[in-house]
């Protein structure tokens, strides 16, 4: 096949497809704080240390107009080989990539039902070859992404990330569309509250968000704290705590309503802007406590449930049929591949 | 077959072609850009109709079935006709027409029932699409290639409609009712009068199925919308009537004819009007020695009639009073046959009021016929002579028995004691529409008059040669062609049934339930249509020409609504037809002016409606016949 360089020459870029199972290394998880658990945390943001209770749901404050939920999905498609070119002696082999598939979406809870406002699929080809070029095939074209190799991460972590930061780009830039493009339809301006799927992170700056984050692999709190977040009550939360990793943010624990069960099912993390006055944080956690425990899951219906928001399941069961037929996309990576 | 398609004008030919070549290709993939969130809304289709969808490709389309996925703000309903062009390479645009024989709606995003709930809470996102299953009625030119996914879907109007509905190949339409879109649906004639096809079979629970009225609406129809031509003149309609005095008003223009209905008769164009010309008989009041008609809502304008003892013996006609099922099960057949050719050759005329002499007897009344008859079987001297020689005593015990049951059924309508009026035969020479009133009489006596009727019909239509038409229109047909056993009633339907379509007459069957009707009728019936089924009979294969959803929507359908099936329409055709312009019953009559009221022997002809076409003089049975 024949792609363009950048300079717009024709460059032929020769590549191969692994026929590895395409679905290994999809379900692979991103949640930012993999290697996070030395975490800074200062548990008194919203009352002193020894002043932590649960804290219930204030009764029905003015919720937000609109709910609007932001996740990505991604997939990858093939695991490709891009022949070195030109060929030297310091570079002798082919290069390991991946293509893979990702999209983003808003969906809007309000007045008028669930509905989805806006999603966005893109396909990447993920690589550390400077002479990468671009993959056409005849179910689309997979923009080359460049990364550098770093020598502490493995090259398919480095690529993994590397397609990780896009979603997160393609999520931002959807939210902030979709947001651009609600027109009111959902009450007053700057009445909604952005729900993004996962951590905050690198969304910080956008007003009125959280993060919710489903699953745990860390205690950031200290022990006795730590205790009381697996005895919250349905619908009941933590006070908030500051918490910094690689970035700084506001956090609490809440319990979403579920069947009694583990010590810490239905608990979630909701996390906003480190940079907010602490009265837009409180407002924001008893917000969050109002609104997101109507969307919880039940489990005989979502495995993940009730975590698994079902806003948040039925965007993402959109996303993935956007993502287009994955045996059709290999197909068409193999024949590209090959012409 | 290209040519076909050339031939439908630039009109069809623009919007086919402009759609092939303005159909979008989907981007591939890459970088779909900000759907809105698959809320498919309809783009306007090239040449101005607008597409209500696209052909679905989750599930198979084939030739002969496919669907369409609905836009947001389109819809399509049962019987709508849906068109859809692609191109084929080497042949050009292709169009696949077809008639809407189911929609469905669901939630997209939902796998559980109770999803709803979280649906219409706001809490889950779902869409809901709307899916037309279509099945094709035309192809055109013939490359039967399915209609690719992702085509636009159009609903069909003017020519492309006349078109999915092979309208526009019939030179003789006849309207029948109005489809779900308020334009005309119609039946080629070449199927009703014999040129390719004849007899119409009409099924469905009584009362509801609206069958009687469909039949008239039908004969309305052909004898007023002008596709007859010159034949119009000719065309006769004999009905029998065994439902109430019903159809002893259909001469009457309808109270309930008001604007509404008007314009329903319009856009069909056929005239709102009760029928101009005709003709009823009833059977003589019982007791009565004047040979005044057994009516009570008709005061004038009903001719009785009867049989003289004199024609039933000279013609026979006692077969026809061994007609019933339980007739077909016994021996007596050739007692039967032996004492009628006894009474041709042994009877002779008394008086001028139909009585006979046999052996020396006077007989005037039916009773007397019957004890003659018996007494003659029970002579053992004369005994040989009428029941056939080797025929022995059960045998001709039974028949006597049978005979003697017949006499309260026959007794008013086979007479020597009225004096005899001119006009008592029924015939349908006089009118354009003659209805013949059965309601009063028993069942026995209803198969013997229909019996002897269409006999004399046919043999007069065989010896007058074809030309002319004679729509007969018998209600419960199962009666008279039942499915099982034979009768002399039967050959005579099968008759018609087997040769009508060439001696021009074309037999309208009514009956609740078309499994019960001998097969060989149903099968040479032409045109089949069904009213309101019950569920159980619709589900028997003599209604496998519906569509499957036909069949479910059959059991509900409405008075007024038929599905008519014909042999070139794959997809029997849902119609409405308008109510009555005539009256059905005494309370709606608006009676004629009194001049009309009664029947002017002399005045047939400026009864007739007048046709726009001067009559054929090669035609025969010009009237008075
Ligand atoms: N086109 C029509 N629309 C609505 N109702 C009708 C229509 N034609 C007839 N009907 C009503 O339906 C009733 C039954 O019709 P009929 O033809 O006698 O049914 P069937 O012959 O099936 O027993 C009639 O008395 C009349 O009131
Ligand atoms: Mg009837
Ligand atoms: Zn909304």
């Amino acid at each position: 096949m024949t792609t363009q360089s950048a300079a717009g020459m024709p460059a032929p870029m020769r590549f191969t497809v692994d026929s590895w199972d395409p679905a290994y290394g999809s379900s692979l998880e991103f949640e930012d704080d993999l290697s996070e658990s030395t975490a800074r945390v200062i548990v008194g943001a919203e009352v002193p240390e020894d002043q932590w209770r649960p804290i219930p749901a204030a009764p029905a404050t003015s919720g937000p107009s609109a709910l609007l939920f932001v996740d990505g999905v991604r997939r990858i498609e093939a695991r490709v080989w891009i022949d070195g070119s030109p060929p030297s002696p310091t570079d002798p082999g082919a290069s390991a990539a991946m293509c893979a598939s990702y999209a983003a979406g808003v969906l809007c809870c309000c007045a008028a039902g669930a509905h989805l406002l806006t999603t966005q699929t893109r396909r990447g080809l993920f690589t550390i070859a400077p002479h990468a070029a671009d993959v056409v095939t005849s179910t689309g074209t997979y923009r080359a992404s460049k990364t550098s190799p770093s020598p502490a991460v493995s090259l398919p972590m480095t690529l993994s990330a590397a397609l990780q930061r896009r979603l997160g780009d393609l999520e931002l830039a959807t939210a902030v569309a979709a947001r651009g493009g609600l027109n009111g339809h959902a009450g007053p301006p700057e009445s909604d509250l952005l729900v993004i799927d996962g951590p905050l992170r690198g969304r910080q700056h956008l007003p009125r968000a959280i993060g919710f984050i489903k699953s745990h692999r860390t205690s950031y709190l200290p022990p006795p704290l730590h205790a009381m977040v697996a005895a919250l009550a349905d619908g009941e939360r933590t006070p908030v705590f500051l918490m910094g990793t690689s970035w700084d943010r506001h956090a609490w624990y809440l319990r979403l309503p579920c069947p009694p069960g583990a010590p810490w099912s239905g608990i979630v993390r909701i996390e906003c802007s480190a940079d907010l006055p602490r009265a837009d944080v409180i407002t924001l956690a008893s917000m969050s406590q109002a609104t997101l425990c109507r969307y919880a899951s039940t489990e005989y219906k979502d495995p993940r449930a009730p975590q698994n928001l079902y806003p948040i399941a039925g965007l993402e069961r959109e996303l993935r049929r956007r993502l287009g037929d994955p045996r059709l996309l290999y197909r068409a990576l193999r024949s590209a591949a090959v012409a | 077959m290209t040519d076909q398609l050339n031939a439908l004008g630039p009109a069809a030919a623009r919007p086919l072609a402009a759609q092939i070549t303005a159909r979008e290709r989907q981007p591939a993939g890459d970088a779909v850009d900000s759907q809105p969130a698959g809320a498919a809304t309809g783009p306007p289709a090239p040449g101005g109709v607008t597409a209500v969808g696209r052909v679905l490709g989750t599930e198979d389309a084939t030739p002969l079935m496919f669907s369409v996925a609905l836009n947001q703000d389109a819809y399509l309903q049962l019987d709508d006709v849906v068109v859809t062009v692609r191109a084929v390479p080497g042949v050009g645009p292709v169009m696949t027409a077809g008639v809407v024989t189911q929609v469905r709606a669901r939630h997209e995003g939902a796998s559980f029932g109770s999803d709803v709930f979280l649906i219409s809470e706001g809490v889950l996102p779902a869409h809901v699409q709307e899916i037309a299953e279509v099945t094709t009625t035309r192809v055109e030119p013939e490359c039967y290639v399915p209609p690719r996914p992702g085509e636009l879907a159009r609903r069909a109007t003017g020519i492309e409609r006349a078109q999915a509905l092979y309208f526009d190949d019939m030179d003789h339409k006849v309207p029948v009712g109005l489809g779900r879109d308020g334009s005309p649906m119609y039946v080629n004639l070449d199927f009703i009068d014999g040129t390719r096809g004849a007899h119409v079979s009409i099924s469905g629970i009584s009362g509801v199925a609206t069958k009687t009225s469909f039949a008239l609406f039908l004969l309305h129809s052909i004898f007023r919308s002008g596709v007859l031509g010159a034949r119009a003149v000719n065309a006769k309609a004999l009905i029998f009537s065994v439902k109430g005095e019903d159809l002893l008003f259909l001469d009457h223009a309808n109270k309930r004819l008001d604007d509404d209905l008007r314009d329903k008769y319009a856009r069909l164009g056929l005239p709102a009007e009760p029928f101009a010309s005709a003709g009823f008989f009833a059977p003589p009041l019982p007791g009565d020695l004047s040979g005044r008609p057994h009516v009570a809502g008709r005061t004038g304008g009903v001719t009785a009639f009867w049989w003289t003892l004199a024609e039933f013996c000279s013609r026979e006609l006692l077969p026809y009073v061994f007609a019933d099922a339980e007739d077909d099960r016994n021996q007596y057949t050739m007692v039967v046959h032996q004492v009628a050719a006894r009474l041709r050759r042994d009877a002779g005329p008394a008086g001028t009021d139909g009585a006979v002499v046999i052996d020396g007897d006077t007989v005037r009344t039916y009773d007397e016929m019957v004890d003659l008859i018996v007494d003659k079987l029970s002579d053992e001297a004369t005994r040989p002579d009428w029941a056939g020689p080797v025929t022995g005593l059960g045998t001709i015990n039974a028949f006597i028995r049978r005979l003697r049951s017949s006499l309260r059924a026959l007794r008013t309508v086979i007479r020597g004691d009225l004096p005899d009026a001119p006009g008592r035969e029924i015939s349908t020479g006089n009118q354009q529409v003659t209805v013949v009133d059965l309601h009063n009489l028993p069942e026995r006596a209803q198969r013997f008059v229909v019996g002897v009727v269409l006999a004399a019909e046919t043999a007069r239509k065989e010896a007058a040669g074809p030309g002319s038409l004679l729509f007969t229109m018998i209600d419960e047909l199962n009666k008279y062609a039942p499915r099982e056993g034979s009768s002399p009633i039967k050959d005579v339907l099968l008759d018609v049934a087997e040769r009508g379509r060439s001696l021009g007459i074309i037999l309208i069957g009514a009956q609740q339930t078309a499994s019960e009707v001998e097969r060989r009728i149903v099968a040479n019936s032409s045109i089949k249509i069904v009213g309101r089924l019950d569920p159980a009979e619709a589900a028997r294969p003599e209604y496998g020409f519906l569509a499957a959803s036909q069949r479910a929507r059959a059991t509900l359908a409405k008075p007024g609504a038929m599905f008519v099936s014909q042999p070139e329409i794959p997809v029997p055709l849902a119609v409405e037809f308008p109510f009555p312009a005539w009256a059905t019953r005494l309370s709606e009559s608006v009676p004629p002016p009194p001049a009309a009221v009664s029947r002017p022997a002399g005045d047939v002809f400026s009864r007739l409606p007048r046709p726009t076409d001067k009559p054929d003089p090669a035609d025969d049975d010009i009237p008075p016949f």
